[in-house]
């Protein structure tokens, strides 16, 4: 089943992969295992999955990461949400990110 | 300024793609990028093997004393991964002997590293099984030396290490641990390498692979060297294992079929580059004392650099690009070696030249005379296939 993203909530990169920048390209390295499809798997982002992954800083709301990017990018602002709210759940399915514990 | 917009879902997402397809590659690989590199943690060995190029005593304190502690180790992993490096072997001696593994083992994981393990599997503990099941490995090569007790304490010089080995191997199998097999083939376990493999074959979906060429110790010790020599196999016998391996002598084939065809270099053959191999283009090695090589042989004075005074990036940037630079002007490199076409089949390289001769550029005899046994082998099959 599929997770309704939480726009109220802040995540995070998960301390179960490793983020590495090669050549200029977004590399994410499953650390430990049962993270992503393979073990022997590197993932990688697109400049604008990439913009997303940069925003998960831990300070901002999901909401206000989306509103940060649609006033960067050229695309309506249902899509940018259906699109961040759609990569958001595949990185929380696959472990990669998780929703900061409330302070 | 309002940017282009690409959906980041899936079709850019690559989860099924298989890691040697990446794009990244074909970038790394269109200059010279440090992408992967050995670790040697130690040279110590629980097991003493006759045949063996680095083994010290696994009780030898001053040897443990000189080996990179964790820190050390750290910093030339964080300054590998700073330029570039996505994969580490990490190799011995018997690694597992450190008890400080574990460490060692997380923090490569944990600066993004995919991690490869080279060891004999006889100290494998539960505490390994639960370190690899937590955080995985690439792959686990385990060396088997024997598929017998008697075979292979003939070769290890242990007692009770072939319990061990099994006792160890079956933990990592049982704990789900990704491994692979190799043999090396010599004159103490050659009659079971049949065996050895049908053992290997039987435990793994991935691959086994064997080697019949032993290397000279490291450290030049003449008494081991000796040894060494006395493990070696007949040419004759090289290819005779080997073609009846079926999928080694399909890999000979193949690198006869596209046989290495050196050229001239540019002035005449009297000054030609010692590197043919790719090292130092994409890999490196981190030798137990601090050291770095271009390659886990290379142990050349000239071609050694101190990595605990100096910086891996230093190394990479400057050293180098220094010893792939170095010419030889002598006979056998420009006329024999230099010009063969069989070099592919021979495994010369400077490395072992200097290892066996004493000198970067020297023949060596036995990798020759290896090569053309397997060259006639080759020719003979596709022979009596036409």
């Amino acid at each position: 089943m599929k997770k309704t993203m939480d726009l109220n909530a802040i995540y995070v990169p998960s301390d179960d992969v490793v983020a590495r920048e090669i050549e200029g390209e977004l590399i994410i390295v499953p650390l430990t295992s049962g993270v992503g499809d393979m073990e022997d798997e590197l993932y990688t982002l697109n400049e604008t999955g990439r913009a997303i992954w940069d925003g998960l800083d831990g300070k901002k709301p999901l909401k206000d990461l989306i509103a940060g990017l649609a006033s960067q990018y050229a695309a309506p602002a249902d899509v940018i949400t259906k699109d961040v709210t759609g990569l958001m759940a595949e990185l929380l399915k696959r472990r990669m990110i998780v929703a900061r514990p409330p302070e | 300024m309002i940017r282009a917009y690409r959906n980041p879902l899936p079709q850019t997402y690559r989860s099924f793609r298989p890691l040697p397809e990446l794009p990244l590659w074909d970038k790394m690989e269109a200059r010279r990028r440090l992408l992967s590199f050995d670790l040697e943690i130690t040279a110590r060995c629980n097991n003493d093997c006759r045949h063996c190029y680095i083994n010290l005593r696994a009780d030898d304190r001053s040897v443990a004393g000189r080996e990179l502690a964790v820190p050390e180790i750290d910093r030339l992993a964080g300054e590998a991964v700073s330029l570039g490096a996505v994969w580490c072997l990490v190799t011995g001696g018997e690694p597992l002997l450190r008890e400080d593994f574990p460490e060692i083992y997380v923090r490569l994981k944990k600066k993004g590293l995919l991690v490869s393990v080279f060891t004999n599997a006889c100290l494998v503990r539960d505490e390994h099984i639960a370190l690899f099941r937590k955080y995985p490995p690439r792959d686990v090569e385990v060396t088997v030396y024997g598929a017998t007790a008697g075979t292979y304490e003939r070769v290890t010089r242990k007692r009770g290490s072939f319990r061990a080995f099994r006792r160890g191997l079956d933990r990592l199998l049982d704990g789900g641990v990704p491994v692979r097999f190799k043999a090396m083939a010599m004159r103490s376990n050659a009659a079971e390498l049949p065996r050895i493999a049908a053992f290997c074959r039987a435990r793994t979906k991935d691959y086994f692979r064997f080697d019949t060429q032993l290397h000279m110790r490291f450290d030049g010790n003449k008494t081991r060297n000796a040894e060494i020599r006395a493990e070696r196999l007949s040419s004759a016998r090289i290819v005779a294992l080997e073609r009846a391996d079926a999928d080694h002598f399909r890999a000979l084939e193949k690198k006869c079929g596209a046989l290495a065809r050196p050229s001239p270099s540019p002035g005449g053959a009297a000054r030609r580059p010692l590197l043919y191999c790719g090292a130092g283009m994409g890999s490196g090695s981190i030798g137990w004392d601090g050291t770095f090589r271009l390659c886990s042989s290379l142990w050349h004075p000239d071609c050694v650099f101190d990595a605990r005074r100096g910086s891996l990036v230093e190394a990479w940037r400057d050293f180098v690009p220094r010893v792939r630079s170095m010419r030889s002007l002598s006979r056998p490199l420009a006329g024999e070696c230099g010009a063969c076409t069989l070099i592919d089949l021979c495994l010369w390289c400077p490395a072992h030249a200097h290892l066996e001769t004493g000198r970067l550029d020297g023949k060596i005899e036995a990798f020759c005379r290896a090569a053309r046994a397997r060259a006639r082998a080759v020719q003979a099959e596709a022979g009596s296939r036409r």
